[in-house]
């Protein structure tokens, strides 16, 4: 026997592991590469900061402006606003999840792509792309806290309640959800370029079929009659989260706990689905970009 | 995969030995490199930047032409440690696509490869840079996609600054550096990973005349260093010079085997006959249109 060789021994090629597998190697790849992965949240970080004049200002004024348009269209075009009590807060609390959302899942969805280059040159676990892209909006997320903090400190104090504090766990259940969409839909793309296209137009329908401009009472009264219609409505994830949301901003009372929990066992099946969906395709990365 | 044997077809050359040196040697333990009947296929239906709508034109022209091609098909090598194979060859050849599955970032679509000990590829340099990050960042960027740990990417930070000689510029965005300086990056931190196997494809000759001479250096002192070397490159002076032995690769499969300056006589010579016969084909086109 020799010692000349060192370091580990790699075999490339034979039997294809089996479902649960791959999803456990996705697992522990993302947790033996979180320094890569802490990079490029960094690198995204500090491209969305120093890219634009005002930096990290923009986080801020980003959901404020978007309310404000919200408020303003809703007001004039519509003639609704007078019908929810401080409307413009009821607003908030959906678009600042929802900004966290569609960003991360339109982040997500270039992001493997994006990486054509170094993917072609090392070898490395492609998973830690979407995880990343969305994960970095966490940052953002918060960031948007402050403007929240801001907005009710000058003008809803009486409503800033306790429950505020629950808003980190509502935004953990929201995490599981988009983290299972952002690495299915970074894959796709991979084959069809025009998931990002698609999915611009998908989400902007999303967000208007999703109680974040209205309430979800104002539909389940619209529906009346068709007791089916509410029942559709609120198999959206995003009803339910944006219900919990408003419940503890805008409400100051507890999210319904129930459905938050479906959600949340909902949205860990589809991201075990979607991991191996992903680390089944992720071979064959290299070769179609 | 025990009963495979190289293509019999192979147009003049050498012959491919069945079972390289180290069985002679009888130190299996002692190789780099262990592939064996390697193919990788191309599926033709995902090609470059696939839409819905081109899928859907592929379903319905689904029978016409093959749906898929053979990179490389059958190829079975080893390499010691402390040897350094060229793998030469024309464009197409799959000589890439041999590096990609020996780097891991390509799975074979039948055969094996083991390889034993760290892999650094220098594949194209620079790949993985970030032209809004500092140099630094880069280095420390590039070392966590290679899996290489952070500690001790840091520690031989500055050896890979001092390699890449671009002063202080290191801290500001490499947006900022000359292309000459992203190769001479690229080109120190690929190699200052000390790996066990060092994969390299044509990249010998960025930056200027110092530089290329440095690198030069560089890779004698790798090689040097007995680790395993897989080189690809169109400039036979290295063949001849740095390797030990040489691979020709043609359309996927291995045509000659052996002693680098005997298979860059073969591949010159093939070379020289693609050369005439498209020379000739050239000449009766031309004649075509005089008629």
């Amino acid at each position: 026997m020799t010692t000349a060789v060192t370091g580990p021994v790699v075999t490339y090629g034979g039997r294809r592991p089996h479902a649960l597998a791959l999803v456990r190697t996705g697992l522990s790849e993302i947790w033996s590469r979180r320094r890569l992965a802490r990079y490029l949240i960094a690198a995204e970080l500090h491209k969305k900061g120093s890219d634009t004049l005002l930096g990290n200002v923009w986080w801020i004024m980003d959901p404020l402006l978007q309310m404000g348009v919200y408020v303003l269209f809703v007001s004039l075009v519509v003639g609704r606003a007078g019908t929810t009590a401080d409307y413009p807060l009821f607003v908030f609390a959906a678009i600042l999840p929802w900004k966290w959302f569609s960003s991360a899942v339109n982040d997500a969805i270039l992001s493997v792509v994006a990486r054509e280059r170094i993917i072609k040159q090392v070898h490395f676990p492609k998973i830690i792309l979407p995880v990343t892209a969305t994960v970095s909006g966490v940052v953002n997320f918060a960031f948007g806290l402050v403007p929240l903090l801001l907005l009710m400190i000058a003008f809803y104090r009486e409503r800033i309640a306790w429950t505020l504090v629950l808003i980190p766990l509502i935004a953990v259940v929201q995490l599981v959800f988009t983290l299972g969409l952002a690495i299915v839909l970074a894959a796709i793309n991979v084959f069809y370029r025009d998931v990002g296209n698609v999915a611009r137009h998908v989400l902007r329908l999303w967000f208007y079929l999703s109680p974040a401009l209205y309430s979800a009472e104002q539909v389940s009264k619209l529906a009346g009659d068709l007791p089916w219609v509410a029942t559709v409505f609120g198999l959206n994830p995003f009803s339910v989260l944006f219900q919990a949301y408003q419940a503890v901003i805008y409400h100051g009372t507890q999210p319904a706990w129930g459905a938050l929990g479906i959600l949340l066992v909902a949205s860990l099946g589809l991201l075990v689905a979607c991991m191996y969906v992903f680390q089944r395709v992720e071979r064959a990365f290299a070769k179609v970009l | 995969m025990d009963d495979y044997s190289p293509p019999v077809d192979a147009p003049g050359g050498i012959a491919a030995p069945a079972r390289p040196a180290h069985v002679r040697s009888g130190r299996a333990t002692d190789l780099a490199i262990d592939a064996h009947g390697i193919g990788v296929r191309y599926n033709l239906r995902f090609t470059k930047k696939t839409t819905v709508r081109q899928s859907f034109a592929h379903l319905l022209r689904r029978r016409e032409g093959p749906q898929h091609f053979w990179a490389l098909r059958g190829v079975t090598f080893q390499v010691e440690h402390g040897e350094s194979l060229a793998v030469i060859g024309p464009n197409g050849a799959g000589k890439s696509t041999l590096l990609q599955v020996l780097a891991g970032i390509i799975e074979p679509s039948e055969g094996q490869v083991e390889i034993r000990g760290h892999v650094s590829s220098l594949l194209t340099l620079g790949a993985g840079f970030d032209a809004e990050l500092s140099g630094v960042d880069n280095i420390l960027l590039a070392g966590a996609f290679m899996g290489i740990p952070d500690r001790e990417m840091r520690r031989r930070l500055p050896e890979i600054v001092e390699f890449a000689d671009i002063g202080a510029f290191i801290d500001a965005p490499l947006k900022t550096y000359s292309s000459g300086m992203r190769a001479r990056l690229g080109f120190s931190i690929a190699t200052a990973v000390d790996p066990d196997v060092l994969l390299v494809d044509e990249v010998l000759s960025t930056g200027d005349q110092a530089f290329r001479d440095k690198s030069r250096r560089r890779i004698e002192e790798l090689i040097q260093a007995a680790k395993g070397i897989v080189l690809v490159t169109h400039d036979m002076g290295w063949v001849t010079t740095f390797c030990n032995r040489a691979l020709l690769l043609e359309r996927g499969q291995i045509i000659a085997e052996g002693d680098p300056a005997e298979v860059v006589a073969v591949h010159t010579d093939h070379m020289e006959q693609v050369r005439i016969e498209k020379e000739a084909e050239a000449a009766r086109l031309r004649l075509q249109g005089v008629l």
